[in-house]
């Protein structure tokens, strides 16, 4: 009795796992096979997760990651806390003690500092544009034939297999680690970086206006610049913006391996474990992107839209120079 | 003058056959191309433009063979293929390419014969005071007039038109195809029309070229193009027919102003067979 009712149970099992026959009509032999094709990715499933799990834990241990260390460590960065974030009283309200900041600011012209950063990475993209130009159109399958255009594919790839971070101790022999050297890195990481995002444009681009100009007898160089750039002139000046705000960030970045510039305040007061000048240099390097970020966005939002772009209050006052010199630029008419 | 010479051209794609032998010749005239979706139409405009090439025979425009795009063959395509972000004069402007160096043409340094022209083929087509807009925020008819300005700067001998007035409506398709006709007359150029609209085509047509899977059906002039021989182009199709059944009703509704319905009036009487030929009384 009792062997049959496991036979019976492990015949159930079976069936659930499309093992054995559940019928002989053609539903139930679909049943059957449905059941079994779900096992299998089950299966499969279940195999990922395991190596999954195996890799994860591989990872742990080769970066020596401890949680016994993390707690032991917490008392310690406890402290530091309270040096990143110094506490005073504002009417008798706890609160962070922003003079600190301001004033280390001041002191150390950390404005003067940031200046160097922007100008580095402005500096640095433009004069990696021609270069980005010319690798972004020459990459593009419509512009240079096939195999020809992988020579200018590849050189672009291999500029972006090396951070730029890694330019800069390659260039050092050129400019020492200064700001120079800085822009020199930006400005060869620009040439494979917005070259790459200048060629998937160009992609993306209709043939109808290609046509067209080729309809009027225009010449190769006049079809690529009428019919093709003109189609993605717009959305080049947005990925300038965008890549301009890109090296912002590089170039803070820069700066701590000693490049010059925001960076290299901050890494100075952390090897100094000053650590609330340390987080003036941060609020500073948070401000510094974040405005970058904004007019980026604001230029390439602007860009996009073929609508005016609604502005008020001050925001009109600072928004319409800018606007006026993008419209010149673009070639966009008033209407 | 100018004469196209379409000389027992065939071309096929892979295994599909899109034109097969045909032979016309036109001399300052402007003709009509007619047949349904996928009968040769746009493949023969691309034949005739350079923009491909025939499998087989030769296309000449006064007796010089057509190996490619040319600038005095002037081209308005259904979907405009303007260059959108810039005014409609710069892309009149970019019909004077083929005279123009690169450089020069970046730097919008073409000479003052060039750029006056450019305007005065914006005023054939009645935008010389819109002519520094942007042409994406036109409409759609004024986008084609621009096309044609474009072709007209090319300083044609021949234009073409691939189904220029597909996408419009009837009111701007009317007056796309009469700026269309005026400056093949002002410019005195054989032109060569690809359209679906029978009604438009009879109205503004000379002669009617008819194509049904790549052979010429029918090659007619206006007198000729009979309910008959359109239904032998499209197979019975009720509506093409439209304008005739009207043309014995001395009261059609004409007030949307399309002009190339059949209003034959009271003296419609040997005319009634002709589909949506104005007469003139």
């Amino acid at each position: 009795m009792s062997s049959q009712s496991s036979d019976s149970r492990l015949r159930d099992l079976l069936q659930y796992f499309g093992l054995a026959s559940v019928g002989d009509s053609s539903v139930e032999k679909k049943l059957t096979d449905l059941r079994r094709r779900k096992t299998v990715r089950r299966l499969y499933a279940g195999l990922g997760i395991v190596i999954a799990a195996i890799v994860f834990n591989a990872s742990l241990n080769a970066v020596g990651f401890s949680l016994t260390e993390l707690f032991a460590q917490i008392p310690q960065f406890t402290e530091a806390l309270g040096e990143y974030f110094p506490p005073t009283t504002y009417y008798g309200i706890p609160f962070i003690d922003f003079m600190q900041y301001w004033n280390f600011i001041i002191a150390e012209n950390l404005f003067a500092a940031s200046q160097i950063t922007i100008a580095i990475a402005i500096a640095g993209t433009i004069l990696g544009l021609p270069g980005a130009l010319l690798f972004g159109i020459m990459a593009s399958e419509r512009v240079v034939p096939y195999p020809f255009n992988f020579v200018f594919r590849a050189t672009m790839s291999l500029i972006r297999a090396i951070p730029a971070l890694v330019w800069v101790l390659i260039l050092i022999p050129l400019g020492g680690v200064t700001p120079f050297t800085a822009t020199l890195a930006i400005m060869i990481d620009t040439t494979g970086y917005l070259g790459r995002l200048f060629t998937d444009e160009l992609e993306e681009i209709a043939d109808g206006p290609i046509e067209g100009i080729q309809s009027t007898g225009a010449n190769k160089s006049q079809i690529v610049s009428f019919g093709m750039l003109s189609q993605v002139f717009r959305q080049f000046i947005a990925w300038i913006a965008f890549d301009l705000e890109h090296n912002v960030r590089v170039a803070i970045g820069l700066g701590l391996i000693g490049a010059g510039g925001l960076g290299l305040e901050l890494d100075i007061q952390r090897k100094t474990f000053h650590y609330t000048e340390m987080m003036a240099c941060i609020l500073l390097v948070v401000l510094l992107a974040g405005s970058v970020e904004l007019l980026s966005q604001r230029v390439r939002s602007y860009l996009r839209d073929d609508d005016e772009v609604e502005e008020t209050g001050i925001l009109e006052a600072i928004i319409t120079a800018p606007k006026k010199i993008i419209t010149a630029t673009a070639g966009r008419r008033e209407r | 003058m100018s004469t196209l010479t379409v000389d027992n051209v065939t071309k096929t794609y892979g295994d599909v056959v899109a034109l097969d032998s045909v032979s016309f010749e036109i001399e300052d005239e402007f003709v009509v191309l007619l047949g349904e979706s996928g009968a040769g139409k746009s493949t023969m405009l691309r034949c005739v433009n350079g923009l491909t090439h025939p499998t087989e025979g030769e296309i000449r425009l006064n007796g010089d063979p057509i190996n490619g795009s040319r600038s005095d063959i002037g081209m308005i395509f259904q979907q405009h293929n303007l260059v959108d972000g810039v005014s409609a004069y710069m892309n009149a402007l970019t019909g004077s390419l083929d005279r123009t160096s690169t450089v020069s043409s970046l730097l919008q340094q073409q000479n003052k014969e060039t750029k006056e022209r450019a305007l005065e083929a914006l005023q054939t087509v009645g935008l010389l005071e819109e002519s520094h807009q942007r042409t994406s925020q036109m409409s759609g008819g004024q986008q084609q007039r621009v096309g044609i300005a474009r072709a007209l700067v090319q300083d044609p001998a021949l234009l073409l038109a691939d189904e220029p007035v597909a996408s419009l409506d009837p009111s701007s398709a009317e007056s796309v195809m009469d700026y269309l006709k005026k400056a093949a007359s002002v410019h005195e150029v054989t032109a060569l029309v690809s359209l679906h609209q029978v009604n438009i085509a009879a109205y503004f047509g000379e002669r009617f070229i008819g194509l049904r899977d790549g052979e010429i059906l029918f090659d007619v002039s206006p007198e000729k193009l009979t309910p008959g021989l359109v239904d032998d182009l499209y197979g019975n199709v009720e509506t093409v027919g439209l304008a005739t059944d009207n043309s014995d009703n001395s009261t059609v509704d004409t007030s949307d102003g399309t002009r190339y319905d059949t209003e034959t009036g009271s003296d419609g009487t040997d005319e009634v067979d002709v589909i949506g030929r104005q007469v003139e009384s």
